[in-house]
C-alpha cells in the first residue's frame, strides 16, 4: 500500500512539474537555470575559441547578423545569488521579455569573489548576442579597484534606478537629519552606520556623504541587509543605509525612521523626508540595474534587445514588481547611447570618490 | 491566537488542495535537500514563479513545507554517502556516516528523521507562542554577542580531540586559517590571494566540506585504506530506532531544539551554525565525549534537531519584524512581496489566516516528513547495495556538478579537489575532521564580528567583555576550555 502511495505522489509531483514547465514560461527558465547551466557552462570553454573564430570570419566576410535573433535562450550572468535584488530583477523583466521574444531569458548567478568570477565568465563568452550581463555600480567599483575592465561592457539598457535612505532605529534620539548632522559634525566618526557589503555601493555612498557633509559617519559593513537591519533595530549601530524596497515593512510598522533621502526629488510615499540635496549636500547616487553585452557584439543585436526591453518595461508583469519596490520614480529607461554616457559618468564619479576614500587601487 | 487557529483550520479543511501542496512541498524539499548543490534556497526559489497561480496562502504553505523538508533531506546523503546534500546537514556526516558504516544506516536515518521532526515541531511551537520575545532576543545580539557565540562553539574543539589534543588543535587552527583566504569581509580587499584574482573567491565552506568528506572518502575507498566492502559488508539494515532509543536522547534533543530555535532567530547565522554549536554542546555535556565521531546517536540527534528547530526560529524575525532570518526566508520574502504581501508585524494583524495557516502547515509538514522521509531514505539506501565501483564514481560526478551548480564558480571546483586531497591526507594521518570543519564554519563569524564589535566599541576590548550576554558566553567558553583540557589530561594520565 505504502509503495502505491509513494508512486502516486511521485507521479503527482512529476505532473505538477510538467504543468509548471508548460503552464508558465518563466518557470521553464528558472528550472533550466540549475540544470542546464552546468552543461552549458562547461561546454562554453571548449567552444569559445571556435566561436570567436567564426565571429572573426563573419566580420571579415561582412555577413549580416542572424535575422531571426533571438532564436534560442538568452543567458544573463549576474554576481548575486537567488533572492537578491538583481536576481529578482532578472526574473521580473525576464518574464515579459520571454513573452515578447518567445525565447527563455535565464539568469545565471556566478557568485562569490566580489563579482570578479561573474565578469570573467561573461568576458569569456562569445559575442553572439546570447549572453548578457546584468550590471550595476558593483561593476563600476570593481573597475575602479582594478579588478575588471569595465570598458569592455557594451551597455544596452539601464532599466532600474533606485533611491536609498538613512534610517535610525526605534530608540534613536535623532528625529531629524539636521540633529544628526549637527552631532556628527561636532563628533566626527562617533556615529556608526550599518551598510551591506564591504567596499561596495553603500560604502561609496556613505563615503561621499562624509566628504560632502563633513558629518562623518563610521561605516560598519554587514554581509546581508537583514543583519544590518537587525543591528540598527537592536541599537548596535546608530544608523543604516538601504534602499526603500527592502525597508518597506519596517517603515510601515514604524520600527525604523527614515531621516534623509538620496535622490533629486522627495518620494511621494515619504513626503516629510528631505533629500540630501535640499540640505546642500550633493549626494544623489543611486543603485541602478541594467543590461550589457560584451564589446564587439553586433549593433543589430543591441538594437533588437533594447526594443525588447523597451516593450517589456511597459508590461504589467514587470511594472507591478517595480511598484512593489518603489522603483518607478527614478527608473527612466536609458537606451544604448544614453546608458553609455551614464556609465562613463558613473565610472568617473566612483573612481574619484574611491580615490579620495583610499578604496581604489 | 486560538481564534486564529480555528479560522485557519477551517480554511485548510475547506481547501484540501492545501494538503496536496503540503505533501508535494515536503517531497520536493527532501529531494532538493538530498541532492548536493540543490539546497533549500534553490528549491524555494524555483517554486516561487509557480506559486503565482495559487492563492498567497497556498503558495506560502507549500514554500514552508519545502523549507522544512529540505532541512532534513540533506542528512540522507550525509549519512549514506558522507556527502552532505545541503550545508545544514554537514554536521550530521560526522557521526551519521560512521554509524551507517557500522551497518546501521537505517538506525542513523531514523534518528535523523525523528530528531528533525522533534526539533522542527519544537521550533514551530516556539515560533507560534514566543515570536515577540524571541525577536527581542535576536535583536539583543549585536556583533559582540555573535563573536562570543562563535567562540563558545570553537572552544568545544578542546573536548573533541579524542585521540590527540594536538591533532585536534592543529586541525582546528588549520580550519580557522583557511577561512581567512579571499575577500576581506570588512575592507573588501583581497587577503592571502598572492595577487591571484581567482583566489578572491576564497575557501568557501561547501566545496571545502564536500571535498573533505565525500571526495576523500572515495579516495580512501579506492586506495583501500577504508573498508573496501560496502557499508557493513553489503548488508544495509534499514531497521529504524525504537521509541525507547529516541527517549534515551531526550535531553540532547531538548537542548539542541532550544539552541536551534534561538540561533535560528539570528539573521547573521543560520541552521548550519545552529547544528555545529549544538553538536559542540552535545560533546561538551556528554559523559563520553570520546565517542563522538564514531557514530554515536547523540552526534546525529544534536545537529538534526537543531537545524530543523532553526527553521521555526528563522521565521521569527520574518513575522515579528519583516527581516529574513535566513537565506531561504529571504527568498520567501521575495515571493511574498510579489503576491502583494509585506512581511512584518502588521502581517499578524492584517493576514491572520495566512500566518496561522503557515503555522499549521509547518507543523503538519514535520509530521509528513517522517512518512515521506522513511520511504525516500529507503530508496536511497538501496544504492548502497550496488558495487562501490559504480557508487564511487557517481559520487564524484554528483559532487562536482553539485558544487558547480551552487555558484557556477570554477574556483569552487579547485577548492573541492584540493580539499579532497587534504581530507585524504588527514584521514591517513589520523587527524579528526570535526575541528577543521568547526574552524571553517565558525571562524569567519568570530573574526568578522569581533572586528565589527571593535569598530563599534572604539577598539576597547573591555567594553565588549562587559556586555552581559557577550561576557557570559565568553566566560562559559573560558571555563569549558579549561575543563576540556583538564579532562583530556586526566584521560591521558589514565591511559598511560
Amino acid at each position: 500500500m505504502s509503495k502505491k502511495v509513494l508512486s502516486l505522489l511521485l507521479v503527482g509531483l512529476l505532473a505538477v512539474f510538467a504543468f509548471a514547465l508548460f503552464g508558465c514560461g518563466d518557470d521553464e527558465t528558472t528550472t533550466e537555470e540549475t540544470e542546464t547551466d552546468v552543461t552549458v557552462e562547461t561546454t562554453t570553454d571548449d567552444t569559445v575559441t571556435e566561436d570567436t573564430a567564426t565571429e572573426d570570419t563573419e566580420a571579415a566576410g561582412g555577413e549580416a547578423a542572424e535575422s531571426d535573433y533571438p532564436s534560442r535562450t538568452v543567458e544573463v550572468i549576474n554576481q548575486f545569488g537567488p533572492g537578491g535584488g538583481t536576481d529578482l530583477f532578472i526574473r521580473a523583466i525576464g518574464m515579459p521579455m520571454a513573452k515578447i521574444t518567445d525565447q527563455s531569458i535565464v539568469g545565471i548567478s556566478v557568485t562569490g569573489g566580489g563579482g570578479v568570477p561573474a565578469a570573467t565568465e561573461f568576458f569569456n563568452r562569445p559575442t553572439d548576442g546570447y549572453t548578457m550581463m546584468a550590471i550595476g555600480p558593483e561593476e563600476v567599483i570593481n573597475h575602479a579597484m582594478g579588478r575588471i575592465d569595465a570598458t569592455q561592457f557594451l551597455p544596452v539598457a539601464r532599466v532600474q534606478y533606485d533611491q536609498g535612505l538613512f534610517f535610525v532605529g526605534p530608540d534613536s534620539e535623532y528625529e531629524s537629519v539636521e540633529q544628526l548632522i549637527e552631532f556628527a559634525r561636532e563628533n566626527p566618526g562617533d556615529l556608526s552606520i550599518g551598510v551591506t557589503g564591504a567596499a561596495g555601493f553603500d560604502e561609496v555612498l556613505v563615503g561621499l556623504w562624509n566628504l560632502r557633509s563633513e558629518a562623518e559617519l563610521e561605516v560598519v559593513p554587514f554581509e546581508s541587509s537583514a543583519e544590518a537591519q537587525a543591528a540598527v533595530l537592536g541599537g548596535h549601530t546608530d544608523l543604516m543605509y538601504e534602499e526603500y524596497g527592502p525597508m518597506r515593512a519596517l517603515i510601515e510598522s514604524g520600527e525604523v525612521t527614515p531621516l534623509v533621502l538620496f535622490s533629486e526629488e522627495r518620494l511621494p510615499v515619504l513626503e516629510d523626508v528631505p533629500t540630501a540635496l535640499e540640505l546642500d549636500i550633493d549626494v544623489t547616487l543611486g543603485r541602478w540595474r541594467g543590461f550589457a553585452f560584451k564589446e564587439g557584439t553586433d549593433q543589430q543585436y543591441v538594437d533588437t534587445m533594447f526594443d525588447v526591453i523597451e516593450e517589456a518595461v511597459e508590461d504589467p508583469l514587470y511594472t507591478s514588481v517595480e511598484e512593489q519596490n518603489m522603483l518607478q520614480y527614478r527608473s527612466e529607461l536609458l537606451g544604448p547611447d544614453e546608458f553609455q554616457e551614464f556609465f562613463n559618468s558613473e565610472m568617473e564619479t566612483y573612481s574619484d570618490v574611491m580615490e579620495q576614500l583610499d578604496l581604489a587601487q | 491566537m486560538i481564534e486564529g487557529f480555528v479560522s485557519a483550520s477551517e480554511y485548510m479543511l475547506s481547501n484540501p488542495f492545501n494538503f496536496i501542496l503540503l505533501i508535494l512541498g515536503v517531497i520536493w524539499g527532501i529531494l532538493f535537500g538530498a541532492t548536493p548543490g540543490l539546497t533549500g534556497v534553490v528549491g524555494v526559489a524555483l517554486l516561487i514563479p509557480f506559486t503565482f497561480v495559487f492563492e498567497p496562502i497556498e503558495g506560502l504553505v507549500m514554500l514552508g513545507a519545502v523549507y522544512v523538508g529540505s532541512t532534513f533531506g540533506g542528512s540522507i546523503s550525509a549519512i549514506l554517502f558522507n556527502t552532505p546534500g545541503s550545508p545544514e546537514a554537514s554536521c550530521t556526516s560526522l557521526d551519521g556516516y560512521p554509524m551507517a558504516k557500522k551497518g546501521q544506516a537505517g538506525m542513523a536515518l531514523g534518528l535523523a528523521l525523528g530528531s528533525s521532526a522533534i526539533g522542527g515541531i519544537f521550533g514551530t511551537i516556539a515560533l507560534i507562542l514566543l515570536a515577540p520575545p524571541l525577536a527581542d532576543f535576536a535583536l539583543a545580539f549585536g556583533p559582540s554577542e555573535y563573536f562570543a557565540l562563535a567562540i563558545l562553539g570553537i572552544t568545544a574543539i578542546a573536548s573533541i580531540g579524542s585521540k590527540s589534543i594536538w591533532k585536534a588543535l592543529i586541525a582546528g587552527f588549520l580550519g580557522l586559517g583557511l577561512a581567512t583566504v579571499g575577500i576581506d569581509p570588512l575592507t573588501g580587499f583581497g587577503r592571502f590571494t598572492f595577487g591571484n584574482d581567482s583566489l578572491l573567491t576564497g575557501i568557501s565552506f561547501i566545496p571545502a566540506l564536500i571535498g573533505l568528506f565525500a571526495l576523500s572518502e572515495v579516495l580512501a575507498r579506492v586506495g583501500g585504506t577504508s573498508d573496501g566492502d560496502l557499508l557493513g559488508g553489503g548488508v544495509v539494515s534499514t531497521k529504524l530506532p525504537r521509541l525507547r532509543e529516541v527517549w534515551a536522547l531526550r535531553i540532547t534533543l531538548l537542548r539542541s531544539s532550544v539552541i536551534g530555535t534561538l540561533i535560528g532567530t539570528l539573521p547573521g547565522v543560520g541552521a548550519t551554525t545552529a547544528a555545529f554549536i549544538s553538536y559542540s554542546e552535545a560533546v561538551r555535556w556528554s559523559k563520553k565525549p570520546e565517542a563522538f565521531g564514531t557514530g554515536t546517536p547523540e552526534g546525529i540527534a544534536a545537529p538534526e534537531a537543531a537545524n530543523n528547530a532553526a527553521v521555526g526560529g528563522a521565521m521569527v524575525p520574518l513575522l515579528a519584524l519583516g527581516i529574513p532570518g535566513s537565506a531561504t526566508t529571504a527568498v520567501m520574502i521575495g515571493g511574498l512581496t510579489i503576491h502583494g504581501i509585506v512581511p512584518g508585524p502588521l502581517l499578524l494583524v492584517q493576514n491572520k489566516e495566512l500566518v496561522y495557516s503557515v503555522f499549521i502547515g509547518m507543523l503538519l509538514a514535520n509530521v509528513l516528513m517522517i512518512v515521506a522521509g522513511i520511504h525516500i531514505a529507503k530508496y536511497f539506501a538501496k544504492i548502497l547495495r550496488l558495487p562501490y565501483a559504480y557508487v564511487g564514481p557517481s559520487i564524484v560526478v554528483l559532487c562536482t556538478t553539485g558544487v558547480f551548480a551552487l555558484r557556477s564558480n570554477y574556483f569552487d571546483l579547485a577548492v573541492m579537489a584540493a580539499f579532497g586531497a587534504l581530507g585524504f591526507l588527514l584521514l591517513k594521518l589520523d587527524y579528526p575532521l570535526a575541528p577543521l570543519i568547526i574552524g571553517l564554519v565558525l571562524g569567519p563569524i568570530a573574526e568578522v564580528n569581533l572586528r565589527r564589535a571593535m569598530i563599534l566599541n572604539n577598539f576597547d576590548m573591555i567594553e565588549i567583555i562587559s556586555r552581559p550576554i557577550a561576557g557570559g558566553l565568553l566566560l562559559l567558553s573560558a571555563l569549558s576550555l579549561i575543563y576540556g583540557f583538564y579532562y583530556q589530561y586526566r584521560t591521558y594520565r589514565k591511559t598511560c
